[in-house]
């Protein structure tokens, strides 16, 4: 959707954003279909642990993918920027606006791309795909890099948000 | 999705709720099949309650825009309605006032003060 510019101070702006992560869900299918092959490996031995424990373990694998990484939900505006992983919104970041230096679109190169949350102590990325991504630069010197359906309307949406709030600094 | 809101508005906020999600559903920026955030989620981001959000998603389902399923959210499963009639009727708008002398905003005005 094309953003106009809010003049309004009572007016805010707001995006939310899903992308779904592919490639974890590609690993969810695989490591399902390799629990099925083992079961079948098993011909009915489920009592022998050398069967039961990998399967357990896969099983547990896929169930957390499921509820962590199967997808990325960002929201951007006058509260910040919150990212949230998987059915549950867990894990869960988020960043006021007034901790956010700088928002801008980067194009991400498909060799940094992390599919799925990386954090370190100077970087967070949250990135499933690549090309056009949001990167936050974060006024303690993080940089958060997201992956979003429309970065360019949530960085707008952290911008005119910024321009709202009374002791904005610059986004 | 880009959701705007004015907390001032004699609208109600359930009411701009339906009609950004109505927008998005125009212009297919939300196709069907496409999962809305929670309603916990957007009413933090809007700073409004959960339950002016989940109001305005019911209002949605009954008008058949949304549909909810459990443990799925809410999503879009009508297609987009189509806008010709309203660029029409805005256009005849538009005519008419050229005829009365108005200009562009006058017309805002006048439209700001019917709703």
């Amino acid at each position: 959707m094309t953003s106009l510019p809010i003049t309004d101070p009572s007016r805010h702006a707001v995006y939310t954003g899903r992308t779904t992560s592919w490639p974890m869900v590609a690993t969810t299918c695989v490591a399902a279909l390799f629990v099925v092959l083992m079961g079948k490996e098993s011909n009915g031995a489920w009592g022998d642990l050398v069967f039961v424990v990998p399967l357990i373990l896969v099983a547990i694998g896929i169930l957390a993918n499921i509820l962590t990484a199967s997808s990325v939900r960002a929201t951007a505006g006058p509260n910040g920027f919150t990212i949230r992983w998987g059915l549950f919104g867990w894990p869960r970041c988020s960043y006021r606006l007034d901790e956010i230096d700088h928002a801008e679109v980067i194009d991400l190169p498909l060799w940094r791309v992390s599919y799925s949350l990386w954090w370190t102590p100077r970087r967070t990325n949250c990135t499933v795909r690549s090309g056009p991504t949001v990167r936050l630069s974060m006024r303690n010197g993080r940089i958060v890099t997201v992956t979003v359906p429309e970065p360019a309307a949530a960085v707008a949406a952290l911008r005119e948000a910024s321009a709202a709030a009374p002791d904005a600094d610059t986004v | 999705m880009r959701w705007t809101i004015d907390l001032t508005s004699r609208e109600r906020l359930q009411d701009q709720i339906v009609a950004c999600v109505r927008r998005g559903v125009a212009s297919g920026e939300l196709p069907v099949g496409e999962q809305l955030p929670p309603a916990a989620e957007l009413g933090t981001a809007l700073s409004v309650d959960r339950n002016t959000v989940l109001a305005a998603y019911r209002q949605l389902r009954d008008d058949g825009v949304l549909e909810f399923r459990r443990g799925r959210g809410a999503r879009v499963v009508s297609e987009a309605p189509a806008l010709s009639s309203v660029t029409e009727a805005a256009q005849k708008l538009i005519a008419t006032a050229r005829e009365h002398g108005l200009g562009t905003n006058d017309l805002i005005r006048i439209i700001k003060e019917l709703t």
